[in-house]
């Protein structure tokens, strides 16, 4: 408690600037702020520790069909609804392609010219760019509709239930496909079997597993090496999905927190006041920044894996 | 002298588990955001130094920023996930 209320006391400390009206503004808005989590503080005073509340069943899975292994729980109704929302528009905007662009096919068209000249082009030659074009744009499109669906609030926390005109309807919760280990872990397979396989084919089996080693490297060296290599191929398995997986979990155990969720752990109602706007900051950088950033992360290493398998020398 | 020390660690060992998944939460995401700031730092700083050196290169060199940057962050998100780990899982 004391952290709080000392952080307040140098920031409401300047003197107010009447020549600058922006600056007023801010220094009014800091003001109501921070006053009025004090304020807050005052009325409401601190609840006391709550244990009841476990954040991490925020990201339970409970099964709400069972079919075994194929079970439908949340994660599968956002990989549903991504796979959806990616097919959907973008088919809808193919077949309304027009030769005067409107706003949306412009923002489309520089998805593509992105996916094409850089996430591809920049990478693979001329034939590799154009054999895994699709299959690069798709994973690009379908993990950004992924992270994006998963920043909507959608009824899906069936452990806290909201009681709305005698129905318990499940609380709107935050949650994505990608969020989940299972499913980059699978996109990650899917590109490491698909580098793999192209190595393989340009270079046969022996030759591709030589060409893991550097040339020029002889004897005891070369062995370590291709040890080092191969094991460095299995790493990027690891790298690939956990850099996905924990960029948006973080994301949202982050906003999570700053919306409220540590005001309810500490019992402090005050601290919800306080934490809001970071929790709008973050939430807009998530939303604008890291979304399309993994998904252009993850193109983009798809491609430099693909082209490092096929390359003549390493 | 030791004996009696490891009686009392045998005592309060459920405290010990508590303040043992603490340590690692705070280790990993602690340090994690030490490395992943001074790398990202670094990124950034790079790239502004080279695009005044090269303003005509500045796409390009924009592109391996943001994949440097993102390279970088993850490093975070490992300490952190490996903090979670010990803190709630294990």
């Amino acid at each position: 408690m004391s952290a709080v209320s000392s952080s307040s006391a140098p920031a409401g400390a300047p003197a107010p600037a009447p020549s600058s009206n922006l600056k007023r503004t801010l220094l009014i808005m800091a003001g109501v702020w921070i006053g009025g989590m004090i304020v807050l503080f005052v009325i409401f005073g601190s609840g006391g520790r709550n244990s009841t509340y476990q954040p991490q069943n925020e990201f339970k899975l409970d099964n709400w069909v069972h079919l075994g292994v194929f079970s439908i729980n949340k994660a599968v109704l956002y990989l549903l609804l991504a796979a959806i929302a990616t097919c959907a528009s973008m088919i809808y905007i193919a077949k309304r392609m027009q030769s005067r662009p409107n706003k949306v096919q412009t923002a489309v068209e520089m998805l593509y010219q992105l996916m094409r000249d850089n996430i591809t082009g920049g990478n693979l030659d001329e034939k590799m760019a154009k054999r895994w074009f699709p299959f690069i744009a798709t994973l690009f499109l379908f993990i950004m509709f992924s992270n994006l669906v998963g920043y909507i609030p959608l009824p899906t926390n069936t452990e806290h239930k909201i009681d709305v005109l005698g129905l318990h309807i499940p609380s709107f919760s935050l949650y994505a496909a990608t969020a989940n280990l299972s499913i980059p872990l699978v996109l990650a397979l899917l590109v490491f079997i698909s580098y793999t396989f192209e190595g393989i084919r340009a270079k046969g089996p022996i030759g591709y597993l030589k060409g893991l080693v550097p040339g020029g490297v002889t004897g005891g060296m070369a062995v370590f090496i291709f040890g080092l290599e191969l094991l460095s191929n299995f790493m990027r398995l690891m790298s690939l999905s956990i850099r996905l997986f924990a960029n948006i979990l973080a994301g949202h155990l982050i906003i999570l927190f700053m919306a409220g969720a540590l005001a309810v752990i500490l019992g402090v109602s005050a601290l919800a006041w306080f934490t809001i706007p970071f929790g709008i900051l973050l939430f807009a950088f998530e939303v604008g920044l890291v979304a399309a950033l993994q998904a252009f992360i993850f193109a983009t290493l798809t491609a430099i894996y693909l082209g490092g398998a096929v390359a003549e020398d390493h | 002298m030791h004996i009696a020390f490891i009686t009392l660690l045998a005592a309060v060992t459920e405290e010990t588990a508590k303040a043992g998944k603490s340590i690692g939460l705070g280790v990993g995401g602690g340090l994690g955001a030490v490395g992943a700031g001074v790398g990202i730092g670094i990124i950034f700083g790079k790239a502004i130094e080279a695009i005044t050196r090269q303003p005509e290169m500045r796409d390009e060199i924009t592109q391996l920023q943001w994949l440097g940057f993102a390279l970088t962050e993850a490093c975070f998100f490992y300490g952190l996930v490996a903090g979670l780990l010990a803190a709630f899982i294990v």
